[in-house]
């Protein structure tokens, strides 16, 4: 019991001096995060498309990582009033930025959020996130066309306001991005304050 | 939806180069030397098939009316206009000139239109390609037809109203695709359309409303630029910190504390200290 309590002190105290007030810890990094800088990859402003014909990509309908029990719903998204990316407010559910590539999608990043977890406590499908290995396989399911199969190649934590840019990347090498939130965990800051940042890429037919 | 000031642009206008400066950055890099801007040319002018000429050199050929061309990269600087009936000697007189200054760095789209008495001119407009907010589209609305001031509206929606030949209004609209008129200003008589606009995000998008109310042939031209979207602001996925907190955490998630031996515990007095802190 001495000893149980000491742990238990000594961990409060941990808590207090490792962590700062309310985060909790972040997974370990791997593989290259997404370039914090975009202006290359950048689509060519200015460049006029008369009469376009917009490509119509077959919509996600579901997205899973097997190997994390990874299975949710994706519906399509867009932007809340203040400018934040939307994200369904049922934590099963997943949502994919519906202005930007669809997974599939011959060039660009295409996007997934999910929460990690919901006001209510409980644990969103996208917390199994923190649990995704490198070459871990991720299948998105299409509404009227072939599933599309990428292979994990990094996880990143950023800080919120620090998400690189080319996330939302509209042009250059084809990537699945899925992002859910990560300690710190800082209520007085509204929440957690960083951006768990997964990338996969196509794995050829 | 709000409509803010017009940019209209004289072809003369030397405000254009402020407004035209953080246009497309891109698009001079290839020779740093040549100052660039992009044109693009509107033919409004119902049945009359043309050819188009700068400084003396044909531009286009057989240009035929309700077209308007992809941009193109021209030297900044000042240009003559010249419009000919297809086909005629450039060298006599043209039906049409102006001259026309184009800025450096900028994006104008050289419309030959009427006026709203309907006498043949030509009207320099700056097009706006500046970056949009994540889920706008921006429409802008250029009244270049023989007709008096009109209204226009998205959905039944007024968005502009009493627009003038040949001003032009803009505003940042949600993406989506809507259904537009144009009405005699102050009035519901419909003048041209509904006509179906697909505005998608991240994208300009410019309708001419040309012709001549007279001779009963009032139609829509649209030009589209792309590449003006932005990201969104953030993600916020998170809720009341339970993942933070949570017991079956894996190793790599709580990786540091792992090391100290104090995962579970630091999880759970993590965990109380929080919880139902938000609604």
């Amino acid at each position: 019991m001495a000893a149980a309590g000491l742990a238990a002190a000594t961990a409060a105290v941990l808590g207090v001096v490792l962590l700062p007030p309310g985060s909790g810890a972040a997974p370990a990094d791997f593989g290259a995060g997404p370039p914090v800088h975009t202006a290359a990859v950048a689509g060519t402003p200015g460049a006029a498309r008369q009469d376009a014909v917009p490509v119509r990509e077959a919509p996600p309908e579901r997205v899973r990582v097997a190997g994390v029990g990874l299975d949710a719903r994706v519906e399509a998204v867009g932007v809340a009033p203040e400018g934040d990316m939307t994200v369904p407010d049922d934590p099963a559910v997943v949502g994919w930025y519906r202005y930007g590539p669809a997974p599939g999608s011959p060039q660009g990043s295409a996007v997934l959020v999910g929460h990690v977890d919901t006001d209510t406590g409980d644990l969103g499908e996208f917390a199994a996130l923190r649990d995704v290995g490198r070459g871990e396989t991720v299948e998105v399911r299409r509404a009227g066309a072939e599933p599309v199969v990428y292979r994990v190649v990094s996880r990143t934590t950023v800080p919120k306001d620090e998400l690189p840019p080319s996330v939302f990347r509209r042009t250059g090498a084809p990537v699945l991005t899925l992002i859910t939130c990560a300690p710190p965990f800082e209520p007085e800051r509204g929440g957690y304050t960083a951006n768990l940042v997964v990338t996969a890429e196509p794995v050829d037919g | 939806m709000t409509s803010r000031t017009p940019l209209t642009l004289a072809a003369s206008a030397g405000a254009c180069a402020l407004a035209l400066g953080v246009a497309a950055p891109a698009v001079a890099a290839p020779d740093a030397e040549q100052k660039t801007a992009m044109v693009s040319v509107f033919h409004g002018i119902p049945g009359m098939t043309v050819d188009v000429y700068a400084n003396g050199k044909a531009l286009l050929s057989d240009f035929k009316p309700g077209t308007v061309t992809e941009p193109q990269s021209l030297d900044a600087g000042t240009y003559d206009i010249q419009i000919f009936e297809a086909g005629q000697n450039p060298d006599g007189t043209p039906a049409l000139e102006k001259e026309v200054k184009v800025p450096e760095g900028g994006n104008a789209t050289i419309a030959a239109h009427l006026s709203a008495d309907g006498k043949p001119e030509l009207t320099a407009f700056s097009n706006d390609v500046s970056k949009v907010d994540p889920g706008k589209s921006r429409l802008t609305v250029r009244h270049v037809a023989a007709a008096p001031a009109v209204d226009v509206r998205a959905g039944g929606q007024p968005v502009f109203s009493d627009l003038t030949n040949p001003n032009e209004d803009t505003a940042a609209v949600d993406a989506g695709t809507v259904e537009a008129d144009v009405v005699l200003a102050g009035t519901n008589t419909v003048a041209i359309g509904p006509a179906d606009l697909n505005l998608q995000e991240g994208t300009s998008n410019v309708v001419y409303a040309w012709g001549s109310a007279n001779d009963k042939n009032l139609a829509l031209a649209t030009q589209k630029f792309s590449g003006m979207e932005s990201t969104p602001n953030g993600v916020h996925a998170g809720g009341s910190g339970a993942a933070a907190a949570s017991p079956n955490s894996s190793d790599a998630w709580l990786a540091w504390a792992a090391a100290t031996g104090a995962v579970t515990v630091t999880g759970v007095l993590v965990a109380r200290r929080y919880a139902g802190r938000r609604a």
